[in-house]
């Protein structure tokens, strides 16, 4: 009874207010439709993938996404390592690694990271600018006022067969590891699982760097794909699709039901276990019924890029004929017209996205190194005690028993701060990354449109954070059953 | 700093139990050998991070110290920094503002007997440390020869200081916390007395530079603050020697959450009340609602009218609902609403005549502070002044994160109640919007609220831009506030609530009188660590171009051409102000922990 009033009052309240802004959309004649994502938008973007001319505004927020989860995805990385070695480092036994750790720690955290981002942005307009003279940098890396660059490492036509040796010296090293440890368990004599996972890796990594051409096998393979790709009708892709949502959502329902039935009998099951099956099986619903009939466009588009991929795949891997598979190259200076600014070869991260980058880096890690310190501590000192009376190293205590423990503990808050990161790239729209935000700013600003792009917005971070959740979430299950 | 959040939930204590731990100390050789030069490898990473530390502290104070550097662009616009465009005539009302917090804060540290007692050697070990970093700095920055000289002298003179006391006194000396900071204020304010800092202003589109201290309406205020500061903490200890400590916590506490409301509609804005009009419609209005809805609310709350009192909070309620079919004033709309949830929530209070009275008497209080508040604010201001909010800076980054807080307390625990509820629908609609707001950045619902919460609106209503980010601000923190409450609500245990069932209690009673009491003590920490999130966030107003903090740090301000790329001053002066607050915030939150944590049997 409650519950229907509240429901009703809510939706009552959030009627009302629809109800006004439609009013007031229509009296300030504000348009709120959706079809800018079909039409040029006008704009040029910073950097990303496309910059300039481009046939949809669509087209101009995908590059903006790309610019957030390139972000975000490198700075989850470099924050982790970052933040693992300061929350180390804060329980060094050495007094100023400790010390130096905590100042930077309290530092950071304590300061809004958008202060920290402008700041390191208005560092880089004070820095000097690229010299006038173009050609290559002698040096590994180069500030100046249009960014930062460094050499940068690249594959050349024989990359793919290389990595594809790797990726069978990686099924091989982990043969390897495996086999060590049984050997290491059955027997009890010392095994190197490390080494020799690491041996095997670095022979076919030799190998493969002068054999890579052997490979080349493997692209008229990928050509064949993508042929039947080409002839697989679309019609029976959209069926494929819409039956195979449908399949997955009633398998995890079966699977969860078995997960929540124990030997005695099934569990009680709770509103929210209804509502989750519930949900699971609308969505996918919802999921072919898009497929099959709202975006019927969907299905091509998949078909046209599974095989423009195949195709990719087959041209790389057709057109090494040796050489080296990768190569390096120093920054350089071009001057195109009147303006130096650093040329293609190097690796240069502009001042917005080196502002950004930074500032979310060092702030999360800041973070990050406090959750790792706690995770540590977190693990019960009777641990480290009996690990040293076995005989274990402090090195080794570390490794096999501590780390494994406080990973579990660190896990959840980790993902949290991975959430954090991702949202707080956001914030690039203060120093003019283009990022989601700053492009779809652009977008509203040249066409009015401010509600439909703050839903995909919302929209675009929402998945986003499902997706680390989901992630995250996963790991954490399979720890957990790792447990006892 | 106003941190309210640690001051109205510090436990009684006697003054010796927080004293920490002897640890004994080594010689500092032995010191050195085990901390420092324990292993070769130890050996080597110690070398590399005093190399390092020199090498960043040299790069910092070369900056710092650098003659390029425009430090008087920010000594010159520092009330810009800290009041926005707050007309300079009316600043007495900056340092009445500033002095009600320093009161309250006096008063409740003398009220709750805080602040401890530590070993001196500790101290003295500080006073070596900051004495040996001033000679450093000296050593290492790009100063002249005197200037040097002076450092040096300062630093010797520290560490000097330090050994004659340590030397004079025993091992087992405590000195109490709160005269060590008074001390450490009182030099840092004595200082504006004594060391010519400059003055520095800029009037009439020049810079005004005189030589000297600072200027007397900056250095005569914070004097004054200091003393108040001492005189209402010695008053706070009179007070609870003499009386109960219970009513002047509650009246503190109560002044702690009024006190932004106070201080900004009352103090800063100063509304011009329209006298007439409050006779002939405001009073009215008091009078109708205190009276007639103190009546019901007196019956209501009576324990033997059972189901008929249900029916007749229902229809005051729909009455309500029904307000806002015809036009008529928005406050008697605001107070009818109130009403029904007042009387809806009569049972709860319910009890002898006392209690009823006691019930009554907070509803005309509510419905004095909302009528005053409603009034204050649609009021015109006296004070004028040129930008669309009267104040900027600090102030109205700290005005905004304090509304924040408060507002989005209530909102986060009824979220929380209804995420923990065992009736799905309230904890679908609470999930989703608490998972919704969760999982999106701020600076989006921060551009929707700047941008599009007009358009929302009813057609004759209207709103400044502060308060319609305040809203969003409020409605973003209490998603997270929420989560917080949650993690308090689940560590209560189950036979609590079961207790209160024995009780008779009914669901409301057992969640307002039991329930809640303890798991609000249980999140105090997560909350504090919110409250400095919160204070973080309010950076965010600067790139929706509202002016706080940030912002005024890092534009240009008209007219001052000769200022121009002094940006990094700013900023960094900026970083040190929020560095200030949230660090203090995050020791009290530390603190507190540890208190909370010792009653935690």
């Amino acid at each position: 009874m409650a519950q229907v009033g509240a429901l009703i009052l809510v939706l009552g309240a959030l009627g009302f207010l629809v109800s006004q802004a439609g009013d007031n959309l229509r009296a300030r004649s504000i348009p709120t439709g959706f079809d800018f994502i079909e039409q040029p938008p006008g704009i040029q973007v910073g950097e990303g993938i496309q910059t300039r001319d481009f046939e949809t505004g669509g087209r101009a927020l995908w590059v903006g996404m790309v610019n957030t989860l390139r972000i975000a995805s490198a700075g989850i990385v470099a924050a982790t390592v970052l933040g693992v070695i300061v929350g180390l480092a804060r329980l060094s036994h050495n007094w100023i690694v400790q010390k130096v750790s905590s100042v930077f720690v309290e530092t950071l955290r304590n300061i809004p990271l958008l202060v920290q981002i402008i700041f390191i942005f208005t560092v880089f307009t004070t820095l000097g600018n690229v010299s006038l003279d173009s050609g290559p940098i002698h040096g590994w890396l180069h500030i100046s006022n249009k960014g930062l660059s460094v050499p940068r490492v690249f594959g050349l036509n024989g990359s793919f067969q290389w990595l594809a040796f790797m990726a069978i010296g990686a099924l091989v090293a982990r043969w390897a590891h495996h086999h060590q440890v049984r050997k290491q368990e059955e027997t009890g004599q010392l095994g190197y699982p490390i080494v020799a996972a690491g041996g095997v890796l670095s022979v076919f990594g030799i190998v493969g760097w002068f054999a890579h051409p052997v490979m080349g096998f493997l692209g008229p393979v990928f050509g064949l794909i993508a042929d039947a790709l080409d002839g697989l009708p679309e019609e029976t892709l959209q069926l494929i699709l819409a039956v195979l949502s449908i399949v997955v959502a009633i398998l995890w329902i079966r699977r969860f039901l078995k997960s929540m039935s124990s030997g005695g009998g099934r569990a009680k099951l709770t509103d929210d276990d209804w509502f989750r099956m519930i949900f699971a099986f609308a969505g996918s619903v919802l999921v072919a019924f898009a497929v099959l009939v709202v975006w019927p466009g969907l299905s091509s588009w998949l078909l046209n890029s599974g095989r423009d991929f195949f195709q990719l795949l087959d041209d790389r891997f057709g057109s090494g004929n040796g050489g080296r598979p990768f190569d390096g190259k120093r920054p350089d200076i071009v001057k195109p017209g009147n303006f130096a600014n650093y040329g293609p070869a190097g690796l240069t991260l502009t001042p917005f996205f080196a502002a950004v980058f930074f500032g979310v880096v060092l702030y999360t890690a800041a973070f990050i190194g406090e959750i790792v310190r706690g995770g540590i501590l977190a693990v019960p000192k009777g641990q480290t005690e009996a690990a040293s009376a076995i005989g274990l190293k402090r090195s080794q205590a570390l490794r096999h028993i501590i780390l494994p423990q406080a990973f579990r503990i660190v896990l959840p808050p980790l993902g949290n701060q991975y959430l954090n990161l991702t949202k707080n790239t956001s914030l690039a729209i203060a120093v003019g990354y283009a990022d989601v935000v700053q492009v779809g700013q652009t977008i509203y600003n040249q066409t009015g449109r401010t509600l439909p792009v703050m839903a995909i917005w919302m929209l675009f971070y929402l998945a986003c954070s499902l997706t680390i959740s989901v992630v995250v979430n996963f790991f954490n299950v399979r720890l957990k059953l790792v447990e006892r | 700093m106003t941190d309210q959040q640690t001051t109205d939930v510090a436990e009684p204590e006697e003054e010796t139990s927080n004293l920490p731990p002897k640890v004994p100390r080594l010689p500092p050789g032995e010191w050195m050998k085990k901390n420092l030069f324990s292993s070769v490898g130890n050996s080597i990473l110690t070398v590399v991070f005093v190399l390092v530390i020199l090498a960043i502290t040299r790069g910092l104070l070369g900056f710092a110290f650098s003659p390029e550097r425009r430090w008087d662009a920010t000594a010159t616009n520092m009330r810009l920094l800290f009041a926005g465009a707050y007309p300079q005539n009316q600043f007495v009302r900056m340092w009445v503002s500033l002095g009600i917090v320093v009161a309250l804060g006096g008063l409740s540290t003398g009220v709750w007997r805080a602040g401890g007692r530590m070993y001196l050697t500790s101290l003295l070990l500080k006073g070596y440390g900051v004495g040996g970093a001033v000679v450093l700095v000296g050593i290492l920055a790009p100063f002249s020869g005197s200037a040097r000289l002076s450092y040096f002298l300062v630093g010797g003179l520290l560490i000097a200081a330090s050994f004659a006391v340590q030397s004079a006194t025993d091992e087992d000396t405590t000195v109490g916390t709160l005269a060590v900071g008074l001390v450490g204020v009182s030099i840092a304010v004595g200082s504006f007395w004594v060391i010519p800092y400059g003055h520095h202003a800029f009037i009439d589109g020049a810079q005004v530079v005189s030589d000297g201290t600072v200027a007397a309406t900056t250095k005569g205020p914070l004097t004054v603050m200091v003393i108040l500061a001492v005189l209402t903490y010695f008053l706070g200890r009179e007070i609870a020697d003499r009386v109960d400590a219970g009513w002047p916590r509650k009246v503190l506490s109560l002044s702690w959450l009024a006190s932004p409301v106070v201080i900004v509609f009352f103090v800063l804005r100063d509304p011009d009340f329209d006298y007439g009009h409050i006779a002939t419609t405001e009073v009215p209005i008091f009078l109708a609602y205190a009276v007639g809805g103190g009546l019901l609310l007196f019956a209501l709350a009576s324990p033997r009218i059972g189901e008929v009192g249900r029916i007749i909070a229902a229809v005051t309620l729909i009455a309500a609902a029904a307000t806002f079919l015809t036009p008529m004033l928005q406050v008697i709309r605001i107070l009818a609403l109130m009403l029904a949830v007042f009387a809806l929530a009569a049972p709860t209070f319910s009890g002898n005549r006392a209690a009823r009275l006691r019930y009554v008497t907070v509803w005309a209080g509510v419905v004095l502070g909302l009528l005053w508040l409603i009034t204050a604010i649609n009021s015109p201001a006296t004070v004028e002044s040129n930008s669309s909010f009267f104040t900027g800076g600090l102030a109205l980054t700290l005005i905004v994160a304090s509304f924040t807080m408060i507002l989005s307390f209530p909102l986060g625990v009824i979220l929380a109640l209804a995420r923990t509820s065992n009736m799905p629908l309230f904890r679908v609609m609470s999930t989703t919007y608490i998972e919704f707001v969760r999982g999106v950045p701020f600076i989006t619902i921060l551009i929707f609220f700047s941008v599009l919460f007009p358009l929302f609106l009813p057609e004759n209503m209207e709103v400044t831009e502060i308060a319609a980010v305040t809203i969003g601000f409020t409605l973003f923190s209490a998603a997270y506030m929420a989560e917080n409450v949650r993690g308090g609500l689940q560590s209560i245990r189950r036979g609590q609530y079961e207790a209160a069932e024995a009780l008779g209690m009914t669901t409301a009673q057992k969640t307002v009188f039991i329930i809640l009491p303890q798991a609000l003590r249980v999140s105090i920490p997560p909350l504090v660590g919110q409250t400095i999130g919160t204070y973080k966030e309010t950076s965010l107003l600067a790139i929706i171009g509202l002016f706080d903090l940030l912002f005024v740090a890092r534009s240009l301000i008209p007219n001052q051409t000769s200022f121009i790329g002094s940006v990094r001053e700013q900023l960094l002066f900026a970083s040190v102000i929020y560095w200030m607050g949230a660090y203090a915030m995050s020791r009290a939150s530390q603190n507190l922990e540890r208190k909370l944590g010792v009653g935690e049997r």
